[in-house]
């Protein structure tokens, strides 16, 4: 029974240390964590993108095009907060300066594109080429 | 389907245990949780009743397991003492053993609690204590149990019921998955794996030569008694 | 003529009930990440389904054991027993997920948030399997499913190039993005989802409650021979429509509205609504499905009264079981959890608890004792075969690719 014991404390230990929330993350791992916040902010706009399009072009109803926008909204937000949430590498500081900009700018265009969903408007021109432009941009930066 | 009743004999743990008990008027009774056997006086093991419920079910889960469920069966229930003995149906109302266990009597009003002294009963036992009792042998490998009883006669046919055979052999009671039997095919690759892990699984008729030691939890086969493999 | 309108009815439930949240899911993911490079593993899981299936009506048409019957039977109570929780456990997440899945489609016609939508679910779940006859449930909901065909038209009306569809089936046309490690990942999950294992204890149950006989036995073949591969195609329709909308723009689908979006781009308004009510009745007839399997594993291990046709005061525990399970689901998923993320659980799960549940079956469908001479044929024995080593391969390394992966991100 004692080794078993000593193996699973042990084991346990190392799960909690491998887990420290303050630990700094090697550049690699923030480069991986940054690449995917980036490519789920980029799927949030193109998401948001397609719906409003749907939508001016009466393919889906409001309800619809307002749950897919909000929920795009959402899930753009915890990927942008998720990444803001870790310590940045020394030797990233300035990408980090970037990429969480990028990703502020998906939260707002994507919260915009929200509130033209509510209100009805699916038809501004300048929104969706926006929205073009910023996924374009997520997917560039997105290695 | 071929029924039990049609053959000579059978495999507790394979053929009874576990199986669905369903009355006469197609209601579902429980499951075949425990066999209770009787030793006759000239020291025969014959089985006298089912037994159907948790007190009966619980114990099979092994030592350890079994007896730490059965206290939390027992505190549970607390209000009700009787709880932890298990149900009874009689033997005789069986009529027949297929895939299921058919009785001859309607399901309401068919189950009665064990009383007191027949549990004490030290003739008695259940086939879920026999199996999986160590074997001591000297022609077997070290870490040998029982693993099935062999019983002769069909349910609802007159004529003796008892056991007179134990498959023994290492592994765990059940593991054979019904491939000792010659009659099973199986996917062959299947079966050639079960049989290669109980390669060393025999079969030893009842007699003087098997002694089933209750006090000591064991079951000592006298040397030069004879074992027989399993699809003989 | 009756004869064949029970075989056309039972065909179109097979299909309409083969798709569940688990699938919708599944396969849109996997379509809008994979485009249709693992399409050959919907086709090796509807293969198994049909196997295992076919085997488990048969049993219950001969002998009229229902799979947990067998569990416990050829397990016995210990190996039984921890089946049994493994089972359970994944059965109700899987309800818990269909709930979770009619409230996100409800979701999607109101615009009400799902966490408020799910306690009424949850009630007329209940209600349901308390009240509403098993062939009623089946057949209505089953029939309401095959609104998902639309995703089929919608493909069609797409226009895909299908040569480069047909092209990316092949697995070395994974996109280059993705590691090895998560295609595997994906390919356990899509195996999961297609061959849950509460299919199996449903069919079976079923079976017993419709008091099917050795007559039965081609009506029972009819429907899992036709209607599970004809699922099959809806599965994979789900993915080529994800791949051809998805994958080229780059997103990935982590909602059900998503999933349905690809039918608006196509087919427009009228299309759409067809797919949220086939969303709909897919995952309220599983949801149905699902909360009676949990009942009848539980019934069927300890021996008690269970069933549809049963009177509920004469099968009391089998009911207060079903009341249970759609209390606990509604309460799991008020704590906010999302439906989306409990259904890749479960897709996983299922797969990892197949191999205890289809060995007995295997083992028992060889049996004469069980179904005389109506056991297997060397096909069915060949097939079973690979398919146990296939879905041994497939529950070991669930665990170890859900790691690695970080399920399925990395």
């Amino acid at each position: 029974m004692r080794p078993a014991v000593v193996a699973v404390l042990v084991a346990l230990t190392l799960l909690l240390t491998a887990c420290g929330v303050v630990a700094e993350p090697d550049a690699a791992a923030w480069d991986e964590r940054a690449a995917r916040a980036l490519s789920d902010a980029g799927s949030q706009v193109a998401t948001a993108r397609l719906a409003l399009e749907s939508a001016d072009e009466e393919r889906t109803w409001s309800a619809y095009a307002t749950v897919l926008v909000a929920q795009a909204e959402e899930a753009a937000g915890k990927a942008a907060e998720d990444l803001s949430r870790v310590q940045v590498p020394t030797a990233r500081a300035d990408d980090a300066a970037d990429v969480l900009d990028l990703l502020d700018q998906a939260v707002d265009l994507v919260g915009e594109a929200r509130a033209h969903s509510v209100d009805g408007e699916y038809d501004d021109q300048a929104l969706l080429d926006a929205l073009d432009r910023l996924a374009d941009e997520l997917r560039r930066a997105a290695p | 389907m071929a029924s039990l009743a049609e053959r000579e004999g059978y495999d507790v743990g394979l053929h009874l245990l576990d199986r669905q008990v369903v009355g006469a008027d197609d209601r579902l009774v429980g499951k075949v949780d425990d066999v209770e056997l009787v030793l006759d006086d000239d020291g025969a093991l014959v089985p006298t009743a089912l037994l159907v419920g948790l007190p009966a079910l619980l114990p099979r889960f092994g030592r350890r397991l079994g007896g730490g469920l059965a206290r939390a069966h027992r505190l549970v229930r607390e209000a009700a003492a009787d709880q932890e003995l298990p149900l009874v149906v009689d033997f005789d109302l069986v009529e027949d053993v297929s895939s299921e266990v058919r009785l001859s009597e309607p399901a309401p009003g068919l189950l009665h609690r064990m009383a007191h002294e027949r549990a004490a009963d030290p003739r008695r036992c259940r086939v879920g204590d026999l199996l999986g009792l160590p074997v001591r042998c000297a022609a077997l490998p070290r870490r040998s149990k029982v693993l099935d009883l062999r019983m002769t006669g069909a349910p609802g046919r007159p004529g003796e019921h008892r056991v007179v055979a134990f498959l023994v052999g290492p592994g765990r009671p059940g593991a054979l998955f019904g491939y000792d039997r010659s009659s099973e095919p199986g996917p062959a690759a299947v079966a050639a794996v079960i049989h290669w892990l109980h390669r060393h699984a025999r079969v030893v008729e009842l007699g003087d030569g098997v002694v089933i030691d209750h006090e000591a939890g064991e079951v000592r086969i006298v040397a030069g008694t004879s074992l027989s493999p399993l699809r003989g | 003529m009756k004869r064949y309108l029970a075989v056309l009815l039972g065909v179109l439930t097979a299909i309409g009930g083969f798709v569940d949240i688990g699938d919708l899911v599944t396969n849109a993911q996997v379509g809008a990440r994979f485009g249709t490079s693992l399409v050959w593993v919907v086709l090796v899981g509807v293969v198994g389904i049909c196997v295992f299936a076919e085997m488990s009506g048969r049993i219950a048409a001969v002998s009229h054991r229902a799979t947990f019957d067998l569990v416990r039977e050829r397990l016995g109570p210990r190996m039984g027993f921890l089946n049994l929780v493994g089972s359970m456990l994944v059965t109700l997440l899987t309800f818990i997920a269909e709930i979770g899945g009619v409230a996100l489609a409800l979701q999607l016609v109101t615009s009400v948030h799902h966490l408020l939508v799910v306690p009424f679910v949850a009630v007329a779940v209940g209600i349901v399997l308390w009240r509403a006859r098993f062939s009623s449930i089946e057949n209505v909901l089953g029939l309401m499913g095959l609104a998902l065909i639309a995703f089929a038209v919608a493909l069609w009306q797409l226009g895909p190039d299908w040569g480069e569809l047909a092209a990316g089936l092949s697995p070395a046309e994974k996109p280059g993005a993705e590691s090895w490690a998560t295609y595997a990942f994906f390919g356990v999950a899509l195996f999961g989802a297609a061959m849950t294992p509460y299919e199996v204890f449903f069919f079976s149950s079923g079976g017993v409650e419709e008091r099917w006989t050795e007559k039965d036995i081609g009506v029972m073949r009819a429907n899992v021979f036709i209607g599970f591969p004809l699922g099959g195609v809806l599965s994979v329709a789900i993915a080529a429509c994800a791949a051809t909308v998805f994958l080229p723009t780059g997103i990935a689908v982590e909602t059900l509205g998503q999933v349905g979006l690809p039918v608006a781009v196509g087919l427009g308004k009228i299309g759409l609504a067809v797919v949220v009510l086939g969303f709909f009745a897919a995952t309220f007839g599983a949801a149905c499905e699902t909360g009676l399997s949990t009942g009848y594993s539980l019934a069927q291990y300890f021996g008690f009264p269970w069933g549809k046709y049963v009177r509920p005061r004469e099968a009391a525990g089998f009911h207060i079981i079903l009341l249970a399970a759609t209390v606990v689901a509604a309460g799991v998923l008020l704590t906010g959890v999302d439906p989306i993320m409990v259904t890749e659980i479960s897709v996983l799960f299922s797969a990892i608890a197949l191999p205890l549940t289809y060995f007995p079956i295997l083992v028992v469908a060889n049996d004469p004792d069980y179904l005389g001479e109506h056991v297997n044929g060397p096909v069915a024995n060949a097939l079973g075969v690979v398919y146990l080593v296939v879905i041994t391969v497939a529950a070991l390394a669930a665990i170890p690719l859900m790691i690695v992966t970080s399920m399925g991100q990395g």
